[in-house]
């Protein structure tokens, strides 16, 4: 679901963090969708070492991902001309969102692994000597041990991930799939087939479970709690390959090993605000005992969701979850019973107790949608709209004009000049009923249409949160003379402009992160 | 206050609904009709309780508009036809035989008196019921039981009535419509059944938060679809930013 102001933010982003040049490759990798070097060259204009080196940078930042096309009869003849380059809207987004990420470590580790991994933030991917050399050069420098002490913390929390394969193969198969959908598509549905191409590139580039989460330090400690599930006989063609792309056939060397680059695994962290975003919301549409049962659940299923997107929680007995539940300090007092009753209020069916239970994840998510649009179509059309509004989205269903003026008390001449300007901005969608051969005017016909809808919405977000960012950008252009006067000098109203200057900027600044947890709430949740 | 509640409520009772059914009397003055409006009579009778547009009745007739106008000021003047008002084509003419009541169509319904929505009946009814929902979980029976008792209304409310205050109620998101579970809050009604409560509001200010986008002016913005970067409407240009930025 990328959409035209998504993409805009996108290289807006890209353009601040790494200049016009890169952002122009990245902005016909999103717009074209994936694209060779050549063919980069052709549309950019740049010059190939240019190209070059903007994807080396993009790839450094894990906003693109190479791959090439299995070439018939697995000859390797021309695989360099074939390596196709791939824009990652989400990872690019992201980047919106590092404070996020750093605050949940900051929130869960110690100092040392704070400045791991803020150096992977900023440098994308490093290899554990880099880290090392890296902690060696601080104000207050770290032993290696320390290094690879933090490292292996942060991966075992899964915070932290091998970076993918470099340039994995897709076969012949995917690649007709997609171009033979291409050719029947028209280009506005460019979108969805990059998706399923990205889908597939991204998930033949990611590492198998047991390799990607694990670390193996000097001292020959290793992270691989998968490993006995994972050592199954049975491997499949694409994992045998990514074996092998890893040259895990054989015993890695030492040297090998220090070569692995390492990233921040992104998934983690947008699982977690997931998770957090739905105790929040059961927290306010139910009450605090609620959250904490949703709370223990998800912590217990964590490790065991196989993806972000989960429909529901994963299902667990009530006594996993009574026991999850008290291990919480405020759980202590909960009786089972109660928690019971909390898991019906959590919308799970009413079961004996020994059925396990799985709440519904994206209904919480849906609702938390349904009050965010409500929330605009409130303040931007006003209350009548807004009644009128939650009729037809709780009535999923067309319904007629004089109807909805009926339900909802709103005078008859008044109701479809409203309807039509929630229309119009693409708020509703219309049907008209037309009686040929009558003189009476057409019937129409109202609806909310939730997927196209959020969509909408999501675009205009994505507008939002631009403005936001070239609004605050502008700010801090406009007042950096101001903020140029050494302290000593600031006096009289030079005082009064510091202090407002520190206002604009923080009242922007949270908007953005507020706008942005609603971002997520539509793109990634 | 109750007196206002009452004064309202008798204004709706000497609405549509108390104009007496008059039936002609035999002798009726019908019977010193001239031509033109017997005609005019027997077509707006024909349309019952929907009645006639003037307009409509000039051509469906083909009367001249003069005679037209006076038959129908003569009618009216014996009492043979009533004006009404018409909520789908307010301002125009539109005529009705006497003994009829106005259908739903024309009158707009049970909230409209004399053509337009009653807005501050509704409002009192609104404001009625979520103070009393505001204390106790309630059925929209009991709610009406209350209404009735202490004699707020002068008119006869239906559950019906009610019903539909508290669903606008629940579109406004100051209630909410539950299956009551007999335990808690909702002891006082019968499992199974639906009664309404009031919704969990931000308890300082009493206004559910507004989400990420409305607290913000582009989220607002009536212009968002032409503001671009470097537009004439751009964001380092924008008023509302200015105004929000105002410090
Ligand atoms: S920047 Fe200003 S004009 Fe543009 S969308 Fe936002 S509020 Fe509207």
């Amino acid at each position: 679901m990328v959409t035209q102001n998504g993409i805009k933010l996108a290289v807006h982003l890209i353009t601040n963090h790494f200049g016009n040049l890169v952002a122009k490759v990245c902005e016909n990798l999103l717009r074209k969708g994936t694209l060779t070097l050549e063919h980069l060259i052709r549309f950019t204009e740049l010059t190939r070492e240019q190209v070059k080196n903007s994807l080396l940078v993009l790839i450094q930042h894990n906003c693109v991902q190479a791959y090439s096309l299995e070439v018939e009869g697995g000859s390797t003849y021309g695989a360099k001309a074939n390596t196709q380059y791939l824009a990652i809207f989400d990872n690019i987004l992201h980047r919106l969102r590092f404070p996020k990420f750093l605050a949940t470590v900051s929130e869960n580790f110690d100092n040392e692994c704070v400045e791991l991994f803020e150096g992977l933030l900023r440098d994308g991917r490093l290899t554990i000597t880099q880290m090392v050399a890296r902690a060696s050069q601080r104000e207050n420098p770290v032993a290696e041990d320390v290094v690879r002490d933090s490292l292996l913390k942060l991966v075992t929390a899964r915070y932290v991930e091998r970076c993918p394969v470099p340039e994995p193969v897709i076969s012949k198969l995917d690649k007709d799939e997609t171009t033979a959908k291409k050719r029947a598509a028209k280009s506005a549905k460019i979108n969805e087939i990059t998706e399923t191409l990205e889908q597939s590139v991204l998930a033949a580039a990611v590492p198998m479970e047991v390799i990607r989460f694990s670390v193996t330090t000097n001292t020959g400690s290793c992270v691989n709690r998968d490993i006995s599930s994972n050592s199954s006989p049975i491997i499949g063609v694409g994992e045998k390959r990514k074996l092998d792309a890893y040259g895990l056939d054989k015993e890695p060397s030492a040297e090998e090993k220090e070569l692995v680059l390492w990233r921040a695994n992104f998934e983690e962290f947008i699982r977690g605000l997931r998770h957090k975003a739905c105790t929040e919301n059961v927290r306010k549409r139910l009450d605090d005992d609620a959250a904490m049962v949703l709370k223990a659940i998800l912590e217990e299923t964590r490790s065991a969701e196989e993806k972000v997107k989960m429909e529901s929680s994963v299902p667990l007995s009530l006594n996993t979850i009574f026991e999850a539940v008290i291990k919480i300090e405020v759980g202590r007092t909960m009786t089972f019973d109660r928690v019971q009753a909390l898991l019906v209020q959590l919308g799970c069916p009413q079961r004996s107790s020994d059925a396990s239970f799985s709440i519904g994840l994206n209904n919480i998510i849906e609702l938390a949608r349904n009050d965010e649009v409500e929330s605009i179509v409130k303040n931007r059309y006003g209350q009548e709209a807004y009644r009128m509004f939650r009729l037809l989205s709780k009535s999923g269903c067309l319904l007629e004009t004089d109807k909805i003026a009926n339900d909802t008390f709103v005078e008859k001449k008044d109701t479809p000049k409203i309807l039509y300007k929630l229309w119009k901005d693409d708020y509703l969608h219309m049907e008209k009923l037309a009686f040929l051969g009558f003189k009476q005017p057409d019937f129409l016909l109202w609806k909310v249409n939730k997927l196209e809808l959020w969509k909408h919405i999501l675009d205009e977000m994505c507008h939002a949160a631009l403005n936001l960012s070239i609004r605050l950008a502008y700010e801090k252009e406009k007042d950096n003379e101001v903020l140029n006067i050494p302290k000593e000098k600031r006096v009289g109203p030079v005082v009064e402009r510091f202090k407002r200057i520190r206002k604009v900027w923080l009242l922007l600044e949270s908007a953005l992160m507020k706008l942005d947890d609603a971002l997520m709430l539509f793109h990634d949740f | 206050m109750i007196g206002g509640f009452a004064e309202i409520g008798m204004r709706r009772l000497q609405g549509p609904s108390s104009l007496k059914r008059k039936q002609p009397d035999s002798g009726s003055p019908s019977d010193s009709l001239t031509d033109a409006e017997r005609i005019l009579y027997n077509l707006i009778r024909g349309k019952q309780d929907m009645g006639i547009w003037s307009r409509d009745m000039k051509r469906e007739t083909n009367l001249p508009d003069q005679i037209v106008n006076k038959s129908l000021k003569s009618l009216l003047a014996k009492q043979l036809i009533k004006e009404v008002v018409n909520i789908q084509k307010k301002g125009s003419k539109h005529y009705m035989a006497t003994e009829f009541e106005p259908s739903k169509e024309i009158t707009g319904g049970e909230w409209y008196a004399d053509g337009s929505l009653d807005v501050a009946f509704i409002s009192i009814l609104k404001d009625q019921c979520l103070k009393y929902i505001s204390k106790k979980v309630a059925t929209a029976d009991e709610i009406l039981d209350w209404m009735k008792k202490s004699r707020m209304f002068s008119v006869d409310l239906t559950t019906k009535q009610i019903e539909q205050i508290l669903r606008a109620l629940v579109l406004d998101n100051d209630i909410m419509e539950i299956k009551s579970t007999g335990y808690g809050d909702f002891s006082s009604v019968k499992e199974g059944r639906v009664c309404y409560k009031c919704t969990k509001k931000d308890s300082r200010r009493g206004e559910p938060n507004a989400g990420a986008m409305a607290s913000i002016p582009c989220g607002v913005c009536p212009r968002i679809s032409h503001c671009t970067p470097d537009g004439i409407i751009s964001p380092t240009t924008c008023v509302y930013y200015t105004k929000w930025l105002d410090f």
